[in-house]
């Protein structure tokens, strides 16, 4: 339980970092660590193939995709925030953590649980037999972002009479 | 065991307060698309935590994986757009972007 929370404690810093850290750089490097993060807490709640997913996908690919676009645009950083936005932010943090626990604290209880048994036979037969239909779906999205980068990053028609 | 799921439930709504506090605030498109992505890792830590104390990990571990695969394309895609303002507008600045014509 302790662990738990230690780790449930280091995912929410990093996010805060990813957001508050000026330096994209800096910002993108404590997502990946908020990631890797998830990823253990994935696995201590005994779902090992979603934290394999999580830190190879999310905390690996992602996290190469963000510095390449990084270093694409290097004046990303010049763009100026509002001052205001990190003063308030931990003003807006304790009054929704407040909130957060009251209103979880409340609603939890009057929630009803949904019938459920234990689950039987392997993950793969659950990923592969139940729920054939979303790998489906995962086929038709990722041709659908292949497809929506080509478009984007077509040559125009005079760049190639050049 | 409900306990536990309250705790998870508490961190990802406060994962989710954080991604739409900075999607509200920020300028930087780079920034914005960080906070899409916490937002993301808030409600995946939802389903595979309700999996977890609902018995039904195999399934809440199925659907994080489609989660994680759909979060990958939308990723690149995003990316790419933002590569392609950034060559037209020279900014990042989210506020350049209402001053598009057509």
């Amino acid at each position: 339980m302790v662990i738990q929370i230690i780790l449930l404690c280091g995912l929410v810093i990093f996010s805060g970092l990813a957001i508050l850290l000026k330096d994209l750089l800096k910002a993108a490097l404590a997502l990946a660590a908020a990631s890797l993060f998830l990823g253990i807490i994935f696995f201590r709640l005994s779902a090992p193939y979603a934290g394999v997913f999580e830190i190879s996908v999310v905390a690996g690919l992602i996290t190469v995709l963000f510095i390449l676009t990084i270093a694409l645009t290097r004046k990303g950083d010049e763009v100026t925030e509002a001052r205001l936005v990190k003063l308030a932010f931990p003003i807006f943090l304790i009054l929704f953590l407040i909130i957060d626990g009251l209103v979880m604290k409340s609603l939890l209880q009057k929630i009803p649980a949904l019938p459920s048994g234990p689950e039987r036979g392997t993950f793969g037969e659950v990923l592969w037999k139940q729920r054939t239909f979303d790998l489906v779906a995962q086929v038709g999205v990722i041709l659908a972002g292949v497809l929506a980068v080509l478009a984007l990053f077509r040559k125009k028609e005079e760049d190639k009479d050049e | 065991m409900s306990n536990l799921w309250f705790l998870y439930l508490f961190f990802s709504a406060l994962l989710i307060f954080i991604g739409l506090y900075c999607l509200l605030t920020m300028r930087n498109l780079i920034k914005l698309f960080i906070a899409v992505e916490i937002i993301s890792k808030g409600v995946s830590l939802a389903i595979v935590a309700t999996g977890a104390v609902k018995n039904n990990i195999l399934l809440a571990q199925s659907l994080a994986i489609t989660y994680i695969v759909v979060e990958v394309a939308l990723v690149a895609t995003a990316l790419a757009l933002i590569i392609n303002i950034y060559k037209k507008n020279k900014s990042l600045d989210v506020r350049l972007l209402s001053k598009l014509k057509g």
